[in-house]
């Protein structure tokens, strides 16, 4: 064989073998790393759902890849609540899920939140959540308190259903 | 002139060729054990070179070690041997190149070359002179398997 031709072959061997090498160790190795990196997040969240910080929340919140729940009652609600969040008492669960459901599509997060340490209504509203199939369910423990607290944005009011829940801050985070 | 030739011509170019292939050989040997042990501590370092972009870091880092060694092989027993060693050669200017184009960006890269440590932390000049010795290196064992193999082609 001509050198360029069997250059060309040898190197595309070499190439072909160390590949199947590299990629075929990885994937039984326990600790390899995925071949296609994703990028970091500095929010690690659980995927079978559970709690979430409300520092977490707070930057889930302003990239809008969470859609806030508000699980107390409406009244509670209109005096204030978590910017763009929806309202959504567990006895009302059944009758609006429906409406509310196109809402939590695409979402990293849904999370539900009350007021107080002991506070029963988030809990109850991500197991109503969890039961309907939703899966990222999280709940933002004493949620209002801490969100007031840390002077995060709110609003008043009752929001229209029919606006999506968006990340109060960074509008454009995905185009960066 | 004719003088000159012969006693080129008195060399042993096998011999010469040799001994460069398997100081190659084991150069990628080394260099590659460190980072396919620690293929996440690699995957970082190549991250940190900012040349890839993100979700081809971990795929350079997973792969770039498995050839080293598989050119470590064949440049070792022979086998593929012209096309280890033009792979080789130009892995190794692809290397010197990214240095030289990461120093004059500004960014202090932790080499990577034979260890996956970060802590390995040494000027950047030194390692574009160190890659340099290597590229030349393996344009040497080029060179000497051209003249090595010139009478039989001849």
């Amino acid at each position: 064989m001509r050198l360029v031709p069997r250059l060309f072959v040898q190197s595309f061997s070499i190439l072909a073998i160390s590949a199947a090498l590299a990629l075929g160790v990885n994937a039984v190795r326990p600790d390899g790393p995925a071949p296609v990196f994703a990028a970091q997040s500095a929010v690690q969240l659980d995927k079978a759902g559970g709690e979430i910080g409300v520092k977490d929340a707070a930057l889930l919140f302003i990239t809008g890849r969470a859609v806030f729940l508000d699980a107390r009652s409406q009244y509670e609600f209109q005096l204030g609540h978590v910017q763009g969040a929806i309202s959504l008492p567990p006895r009302e669960f059944a009758s609006q899920y429906q409406d509310i459901k196109p809402l939590l599509a695409g979402k990293e997060a849904v999370i539900a939140y009350c007021d107080g340490d002991r506070c029963p209504l988030s809990h109850a509203l991500a197991k109503h959540l969890r039961d309907a199939g939703v899966k990222n369910v999280y709940v933002m423990v004493n949620g209002w308190t801490l969100w007031q607290a840390e002077k995060l944005p709110i609003a008043k009011g009752m929001a229209p259903l029919s606006k999506p829940a968006q990340g109060g801050i960074c509008k454009d985070c995905e185009n960066k | 002139m004719q003088r000159l030739r012969e006693q080129v011509s008195l060399v042993p170019w096998d011999a010469v060729e040799w001994t460069l292939r398997l100081l190659l050989a084991g150069i990628f040997f080394y260099a590659c054990a460190d980072k396919i042990i620690h293929p996440r501590d690699f995957a970082s370092i190549v991250k940190s070179y900012h040349v890839l972009p993100d979700p081809f870091a971990n795929l350079t880092a997973l792969w770039l070690p498995w050839l080293e060694l598989v050119l470590g092989v064949c440049l070792f027993t022979g086998f593929l041997r012209d096309g280890a060693l033009a792979l080789a050669t130009g892995l190794l200017a692809a290397f010197w190149i990214t240095l030289v184009v990461d120093y004059f960006r500004g960014i202090n890269v932790a080499c990577g070359c034979f260890t996956s440590s970060p802590e390995e932390a040494a000027p950047m000049l030194w390692y574009i002179g160190r890659d340099a010795l290597l590229l030349a290196l393996a344009l040497l064992t080029v060179e000497a398997r051209r003249r090595a193999g010139e009478p039989a082609q001849g």
